[in-house]
């Protein structure tokens, strides 16, 4: 009888642990991880309005980082955006909103007027793709340089130099993804696909199988 | 007369019970050790990022112009290229205080990168970004080596981070 037990409890631990293994090496669920939070931040978009991140909690953020001067041979990273905003277009995500965000380092230069032009070039008709820029250049390194950890530093003929990085945020405002280099993998294939990982995981944890989402996070099942 | 059959009983010797118990008791305190130490302690294992093109890696994006660039005051990344037998850059200066991120790719072979006196201990190679955060309190130079043998000049593949007061 006690032996019974003790076999059945071994028996136990071991299905436990096979099933463990399983789900780290099969990945039936894959998400992006948490990195770090987000930097909070107030800015001025291009209609001349105050946003800051707390306007955009519940949704999707991929940030980028320009300035509207920026012309070949300048990276321009607003045309990874303007694909990846077609791309989304057409995806269906459910009902969980995306907003793409260009915010621009150039102080002196680009004003809300600037901007509206700006994102008129690039196709941005509504608040699915947005633009905004800060007033003070201190208080912006400190948004994009220590908080998002991004790299731009002014040129003396008014130019900048910088590399494009793309930061995709969640709704809670936590950092799941930084793409600062160019990959195998195309940006724009990557990043629409992880706003699709991230999209699933918001409609889908819900109930028993939020606990399965937290596995997959504790055994870093990570969307490659 | 049915045939007396001795069941085999297993006799094992009172040390040896205690040796197997000690080594189930280490396999346990080791698991623990690492659990403890990852979580507790924040021991950070390099983790390889997304794959670059080594053959294109060096002509654009951040590593064209490796080296050490300022994100905000006593906060910085730095890019570094390792190619036979050098590192660029081979030389960092950051104020103490300082915290560096590294972001560490090979345009052709393997090779490592070890920076003394910090848990900065990476292999680096080809087609692959490592990626590690330092924090130098300590004024002082910190050296790195490439610690994986790349060939001939293997020897003269170092470097160092000057960290001034």
């Amino acid at each position: 009888m006690r032996r019974a037990l003790v076999y059945g409890l071994a028996a136990l631990v071991g299905l436990l642990v096979i099933a463990a293994f399983a789900f780290v090496l099969l990945q039936p669920i894959q998400v992006l991880p948490r990195i770090r939070l987000a930097p909070a931040w107030v800015l001025r978009d291009r209609e001349g309005r105050l946003v800051s991140n707390e306007d955009l909690r519940g949704q999707i953020v991929l940030y980028t980082f320009t300035y509207t001067r920026c012309r070949p041979p300048c990276p321009q990273p607003d045309r990874t955006m303007q694909a990846i905003y077609r791309r989304l277009a057409a995806a269906d995500l459910g009902d969980v909103p995306v907003t793409l965000m260009t915010i621009s380092f150039d102080v002196a230069h680009d004003s809300p007027a600037v901007l509206k032009a700006y994102a008129a070039a690039w196709g941005a008709e509504d608040d699915r793709w947005r633009f905004a820029v800060g007033t003070d250049p201190q208080r912006l390194k400190t948004v994009i340089g220590e908080g998002f950890q991004v790299y731009y530093q002014p040129r003396e003929d008014g130019r900048f130099d910088f590399d494009p990085v793309y930061i995709l945020v969640d709704g809670w405002g936590i950092i799941r993804r930084e793409y600062r280099y160019r990959t195998l993998t195309p940006d724009v294939d990557r990043i629409v696909r992880h706003i699709g990982v991230l999209a699933e995981e918001v409609q889908n944890s819900r109930g028993a199988a939020r606990l399965a989402y937290e596995a997959a996070h504790l055994f870093l099942c990570y969307a490659p | 007369m049915s045939p007396q059959v001795n069941a085999p009983h297993l006799e094992v010797d009172v040390y040896e019970k205690r040796w197997l118990l000690l080594s189930v008791v280490l396999l346990v305190l080791f698991t623990l050790a690492i659990g403890l130490s990852s979580f507790a302690y924040g021991i950070q294992v390099p983790s390889p990022e997304q794959r670059v093109n080594p053959n294109t890696v060096a002509q654009e994006g951040p590593w064209a112009q490796p080296g050490l660039r300022e994100l905000a005051p006593g906060k910085y990344e730095a890019y570094v290229l390792a190619q036979i037998w050098t590192f660029l850059p081979n030389t960092i200066t950051v104020k103490a205080g300082s915290t560096v991120t590294f972001y560490i790719t090979s345009k052709d072979v393997q090779h490592g990168f070890q920076l003394e006196g910090t848990n900065v201990n990476l292999m680096v190679l080809p087609g692959q970004v490592s990626k590690l955060t330092a924090t130098f309190k300590q004024p002082g130079e910190y050296r790195f080596v490439c610690h994986e043998y790349c060939g001939v000049g293997h020897h003269t593949m170092f470097g160092k981070v000057v960290v001034e007061p």
